[in-house]
């Protein structure tokens, strides 16, 4: 990608599997390159940038409209965290009611209307909630918003069966849009042989497994606190590691259309890796 | 159903809102986007022969408008406060919340927002809608069972004896519903029958809903569309129904189905017959008095008949303008889709009159295609059908007469081609025609320019 042009980033991956926390950490790592960001949290729960700003600091922008109709301000929806990341909540209905994925759309056109994407942004990182489940969840990844697409993933069977199918919407994009897989991050849960899992999955994919991210139980505690790991702790080894994480997306230039696989190739590679030698292996998670 | 298609015959489910309109006493309350409830009057009502609003139909049909926001956030808070509204200052009987696709799509429980009202004893029921759910023939039927199963209710039912509700044509989008049910309902009145005809100006409304599961027998009058909900009947109130899929036009046909209902309702058949042998002297007198008429413009009379109609009603009129008039069926379009259980029904019922080619097809531009190659060069045609059929037959130079939608430009009040009555109409209109020609020409007379 070219110096000093905006990369505007999707994250995906099963519900879970960390991809607010994996964000919200890498954008800390580019902030400390003194990279100007924007994180868009696209999930009702509004959780995407509570480890950035201590909480749910400013309102969503669906309440907002809710409250205020179009008569709204953009300072009353973005906030500054911690590095001076703007953090952006798009919110949506209650569980169980209306429609969350037209809610994105809503709040995404908003934002551009209100002119939330200014030119001195590096990076806008969209953090998309599970899966692409219908269009409105898509919508990050449509025409004009972002063209990288980072799949959270880890070596749990079902996680991998999420990045697959996601995959897939991914590669729908690709074709007529211009979208790009930028790679897999493993949030690792400490499955058995779960680089070489990852690693191959991500090479079926047509992609990369771009790092492999350690459990470590300083995630957890800079969670309670409501930080990110590198405020929390900047020496930890996790603080490292996400620093890496984020030079490597920096510096990344291998960007592909997926191709994802049939069921039965997925599982293949699963037993392969022994992950499903036996069934209650198979039913860990 | 899934392909694009020209010129349109029929809407979306929520054109059965038109449906609730038939019904004195009843109201509907639309919950989905500003212009649903609107455009489907447009369609079924003012371009249906300037049929009317009436009370709480047209531009005041309540709706909830929903925007962007009820989609994000649900629409049901917004359709609880319009149920309450039309509630206060709407004077119906009976209302029916009625969903558009927005709504269906995002999930709004519309359905348990009317159950909750019908809980604190308000006259509400709920049906979903959506457009994408099918037409408004399917929309027509889910309004007439929600009804049924919501507010008629769990009944034990007391049979009145010789009284039948009728199930037949959809109400608007039929232009001539209104005088189609007037007809049904005097002849089977003639056949000593009380009848709920449940829809239009001769109907007492929602009285005469509650009185369904009372009566002895359901007559349906059309092939496939109301099956459902006979069938529903039987199941819950043990009614037996008498399915006639042809509407009856003329003399024949009309005599035919009077005999089949009065040895189904077990009537005594002398009355019977004494009703059919009246009405055939009337049909069949003016009917002999059209001989003059006939001889004296053979020259000019047509012959061919084309007819785009639904598969309520082309089938009957049809079979009329064969089986009585002579006519040599050409091309017969049926446009509204029907299951294939009712295909199967009406094709048997057409090989039973007489055995002719129908055709299943909703594409109006399919249908104009067809007809323009069937036709031809020749003069010797009449088109029944819509406003779109009147551009071919006055291009082709044929004549044409108005059955089915869209039509805007004419209006319709108590006309019929259904019955003796109808038959009758039928006659007069098709032989009037002639002289929508520049150049008809009898013995003795000349119409020229």
């Amino acid at each position: 990608m070219a110096e000093g042009k905006l990369r505007q980033i999707a994250v995906y991956g099963k519900g879970g599997i960390g991809k607010s926390t994996t964000t919200q950490n890498l954008a800390v790592g580019l902030g400390e390159m003194r990279k100007k960001i924007m994180i868009v949290g696209c999930d009702p729960k509004a959780d995407s940038t509570r480890l950035l700003i201590g909480g749910l600091a400013q309102k969503t922008v669906l309440d907002t409209l809710r409250d205020n109709g179009d008569k709204v301000d953009l300072s009353s929806i973005m906030k500054n965290g911690f590095l001076d990341i703007r953090c952006v909540e798009s919110g949506g209905p209650e569980p169980g009611v209306g429609c969350a994925g037209r809610g994105i759309i809503t709040a995404i056109g908003l934002l551009e209307r209100l002119g939330a994407y200014t030119e001195d942004l590096d990076y806008v990182f969209y953090d998309v909630l599970g899966d692409v489940v219908c269009g409105g969840f898509a919508m990050p990844i449509r025409e004009g918003k972002a063209k990288e697409i980072y799949i959270v993933a880890s070596g749990e069977m079902m996680s991998l069966y999420a990045a697959n199918n996601i995959a897939k919407g991914v590669q729908k994009y690709a074709v007529k849009g211009g979208v790009r897989l930028g790679g897999i991050i493993c949030n690792s849960r400490n499955v058995e042989r779960e680089i070489d899992l990852l690693q191959a999955f991500a090479r079926e994919l047509g992609s990369r497994l771009i790092h492999f991210v350690p459990r470590d139980n300083v995630v957890q505690h800079a969670e309670i606190r409501r930080k990110t790991v590198i405020e929390y702790n900047p020496s930890a080894r996790q603080a490292a590691e996400y620093r890496e994480l984020a030079g490597k997306i920096d510096q990344n230039t291998f960007f592909s259309i997926p191709t994802p696989m049939s069921a039965e190739r997925l599982e293949e590679i699963l037993i392969e890796f022994g992950l499903m030698e036996n069934i209650k292996d198979a039913y860990q998670i | 159903m899934n392909a694009l298609i020209e010129q349109p015959r029929y809407a979306c489910a929520l054109g059965a809102q038109q449906s609730v309109l038939a019904i004195p006493g009843a109201l509907p309350i639309v919950h989905a986007g500003p212009g649903c409830s609107s455009k489907l009057f447009g369609f079924a009502s003012f371009g249906a022969g300037f049929q009317g609003e009436g009370f709480g139909g047209g531009s005041h049909v309540s709706s909830t408008n929903t925007d962007e926001q009820d989609v994000v956030f649900g629409g049901e808070s917004k359709l609880n406060n319009v149920i309450n509204g039309a509630l206060r200052i709407l004077d119906g009987e009976l209302f029916v919340v009625l969903t558009g696709c927005t709504a269906d799509i995002i999930g709004d429980d519309s359905l348990s927002a009317a159950r909750d009202f019908a809980a604190r004893g308000h006259p509400v029921v709920g049906v979903e809608t959506g457009g994408f759910k099918g037409n408004n023939y399917f929309g027509h039927e889910e309004v007439i069972k929600a009804i049924v199963n919501q507010f008629v209710g769990e009944v034990e039912p007391v049979p009145r004896p010789r009284t039948v509700n009728v199930f037949s044509v959809l109400p608007y989008q039929n232009p001539f519903w209104r005088g189609d049910l007037e007809e049904i309902k005097r002849l089977l009145e003639g056949l000593g029958l009380g009848v709920n005809i449940l829809f239009g100006g001769g109907s007492q409304g929602v009285r005469e809903w509650r009185a369904i599961p009372h009566a002895a027998f359901n007559l349906l009058l059309s092939p496939s569309t109301g099956l459902e909900t006979a069938e529903l009947l039987r199941a819950k109130y043990r009614t037996d129904f008498l399915h006639y899929p042809v509407l009856p036009v003329g003399g024949a046909e009309t005599s035919r189905f009077l005999r089949e209902v009065s040895a189904f309702a077990g009537l005594d058949s002398e009355t019977a017959e004494n009703f059919i042998a009246g009405e055939e002297k009337r049909f069949y007198d003016y009917f002999v008095s059209l001989a003059d008429f006939i001889s004296e413009y053979r020259n000019n009379l047509p012959s061919e008949l084309y007819l785009v109609a639904d598969s309520i009603y082309g089938p009957g009129l049809s079979s009329f303008l064969v089986n009585e008039l002579g006519f040599i069926p050409r091309g017969i379009y049926l446009t509204d889709a029907p299951a294939d259980r009712g295909r199967r029904l009406i094709e048997r019922s057409i090989s039973e009159r007489g055995g002719f080619q129908i055709n299943f097809e909703s594409d109006g531009g399919l249908i104009e295609a067809d007809i323009r190659r069937r036709i031809g060069g020749g003069h010797k045609a009449v088109i029944l059908g819509s406003s779109w059929e009147k551009f071919i037959a006055q291009d082709t130079g044929n004549l044409y007469l108005y059955v089915s939608l869209p039509l805007n430009e004419t209006v319709v009040l108590n006309k019929t081609y259904v019955g003796y009555n109808g038959g009758l109409n039928l006659m007069a209109d098709l032989y009037s025609s002639l002289f929508s020609r520049k150049t008809t020409t009898s013995r003795t007379q000349l119409f020229t320019d």
